[in-house]
């Protein structure tokens, strides 16, 4: 009976699975589609020619190779600078005993909450001022203020999660404090490192709204080089399935890269 | 930063803190702390909170975009405008109503779908890591995605709708009577498994002795969820609770990309809005509108806390004998 009743529960979850993800499913179906089947009036899931035209034309029409090209830069660079200005400000909060500690931490992840639209129009001054309207160096800048505060966040919850003897144990052996950040801490703290620069990444990589305002030919990211296959009049929609999928790809790879990582960094995120 | 290693040694070569000076060595190490500390908070100092001053500046002057020569201070008449204009009052009430709901369907379905994965099946792994996929792809991408499935016409779901469930063709995002609902259900796609997934989490940090304690006691099914994994893992939930209404009250990219506020104004809600003026190019209005959401956010966040803190306060209270 009960071995029935647990069968039928495993399907359901398997199904609400795959239903779940029908639309990413339609996507990259929609980005082989020939154009006169995409815009046919019913549905068409098998009885077609697979094409790559939209991915040639993604590339030769709109672009997308210099808007991959920016996104992998300004994501990349500024994940990177992220990561070495919060590692030791983790470490700070979480283990130097400062007073306050909590609080300092508290505040920096107050700035996380912050709407992008506050602040998305000083940056489009200064950007101004300094004639750095569409550059990288302008995305890299805001992406680094975007990162910074939760990357400070789950780092700290990580670090906290480390057994504290050896460091003290290390710290009696006389090693100061960036020995044991760097001989110690790093290698230990290596997976929670890599989660969340990956996290980093994850959050820039589709990040818009600063994108939108900030940039509009010449440094354009994916996000903002996709929306460009909509027009008025007309939805190019095989090509931007192709730029889509290019898009969504690398984010997929890194859920199953993550695995298990993803729930804990998630919950250190939103927890901790 | 070899200097400053090369500095900290000599206290410490000398062995383990002496008794004698406790202070120093706390002093030592808290400097070191800020030093640490220091080029992240001169950073976010400089690219967070300088520019929300600057915003802050902004929104008591006239700023047109296309004329940048007449800014200047007009003191409170950017709020003043803002507090006499009914579109400003439908937008903030829109997304009001769109964080409450949004977060309250994600928050129950989430828990079914946490109670969903979390089971020993073979593959259920596999389940968990390929149901949070929507949480880390672009809402861009998919937005856009939707919105060719929600096409009236040739779309997938309207297929689905008639041909497959016999009923009648949607009207989805072209009418202004659906568009509010068809944008919280593409919402509640990508972060129904957000919340499903840290719940699931909590639950699974429940320690064994307490289920097994509980299947003795013969504590199965609802009763099993709502006497013992619900109030185990009440903290998380808060939380969560909390992370979702912020993002959801600050919406901007889906709401964007897939309506633009239309049809009408029927989905224009407070960050689009906002990005509107700045198109009109009535900058110190935006700066206006910028802060006015901040402070609504701050309002929630607060409210949301005042609750937790009465409602710990009263369980506290009915705990004691």
């Amino acid at each position: 009976m009960s071995s029935v009743y647990t069968r039928a529960i495993n399907i359901l979850a398997v199904l609400v699975v795959v239903v779940w993800l029908i639309p990413v499913l339609w996507v990259a179906l929609t980005s082989v589609k020939p154009t006169n089947v995409i815009n046919a009036p019913t549905p068409t899931f098998y009885s077609f020619e697979p094409t790559g035209e939209h991915y040639v034309e993604i590339f030769d029409r709109f672009l997308f190779d210099r808007a991959i090209l920016n996104s992998l830069i300004t994501v990349g660079v500024s994940t990177l600078i992220v990561m070495i200005l919060a590692l030791p400000a983790a470490y700070a909060v979480a283990r130097m005993g400062l007073m306050g500690g909590d609080t300092w931490a508290l505040v920096i992840l107050s700035l996380r909450f912050m709407p992008g639209v506050v602040v998305v129009l000083p940056y489009f001054k200064m950007a101004n001022w300094f004639g750095l309207i569409d550059t990288q160096i302008v995305l890299i800048v805001v992406y680094v203020a975007f990162g910074l505060p939760f990357a400070v966040w789950i780092l700290r919850g990580f670090l906290l999660d480390l057994p504290k003897e050896v460091e003290e144990a290390a710290r009696l052996d006389g090693l100061g404090w960036l020995q044991i950040i760097f001989r110690l801490i790093l290698p230990m703290a290596a997976p929670g490192i890599a989660v969340t620069a990956i996290f980093t990444f994850v959050f820039s990589w589709n990040e818009y709204l600063y994108a939108l305002f900030l940039t509009y030919d010449k440094a354009t990211t994916m996000p903002v080089a996709l929306q460009k296959t909509i027009d008025l009049y007309n939805v190019l929609w095989g090509s931007l399935s192709a730029g889509a999928v290019i898009q969504l790809l690398p984010m997929i790879a890194v859920v199953f890269l993550l695995q298990r990582h993803i729930a804990r960094g998630l919950a250190l995120g939103a927890v901790k | 930063m070899t200097a400053l290693t090369v500095e900290a040694r000599p206290s410490r070569a000398a062995g383990p803190p002496r008794q004698g000076r406790p202070g120093a060595v706390a002093r030592q190490q808290r400097r070191t702390a800020y030093l640490l500390l220091a080029p992240c908070v001169i950073v976010l100092l400089a690219l967070a909170i300088f520019p929300l001053i600057f915003s802050g500046t902004l929104s008591f002057k006239v700023d047109p975009l296309y004329n940048p020569d007449v800014a200047r201070f007009v003191g409170w008449r950017n709020y003043n405008d803002l507090f006499e204009d009914r579109r400003f009052w439908n937008s903030i009430e829109l997304t009001v109503i769109w964080a409450v709901v949004v977060v309250s369907i994600q928050m129950v379905l989430g828990f079914f779908l946490a109670v969903l994965l979390d089971r020993k099946m073979q593959g259920a792994g596999l389940l968990r890591t390929l149901i949070i996929i929507p949480v880390f792809i672009s809402p861009i991408a998919m937005g856009l995605t939707w919105r060719f499935i929600f096409e009236p016409v040739s779309g997938l779901a309207n297929w689905i709708l008639n041909t497959g469930f016999g009923l009648e063709k949607w009207t989805w995002l072209s009418h202004k009577d659906t568009a509010l609902m068809t944008l919280m259900l593409v919402d509640c796609w990508q972060w129904t498994p957000f919340i499903a997934l840290i719940l699931l989490a909590g639950m699974q940090s429940i320690s064994p002795e307490i289920t097994e304690a509980a299947r003795l006691d013969r504590v199965r099914g609802v009763t099993f969820y709502t006497r013992i994994v619900i109030p185990l893992i009440r903290p998380v939930i808060m939380v969560v609770i909390l992370i979702r209404l912020v993002d959801s009250i600050r919406i901007f990219d889906l709401n964007f990309i897939m309506t633009k506020g239309g049809p009408g104004s029927s989905t224009l809600m407070a960050s689009v809005y906002d990005y509107t003026i700045f198109e009109q190019g009535h900058l110190g209005l935006m700066a206006a509108y910028g802060f006015l959401i901040l402070i609504l956010i701050n309002i929630v966040v607060l409210a949301f806390l005042n609750t937790l803190y009465r409602t710990e306060k009263a369980a506290r209270a009915a705990d004691q004998p």
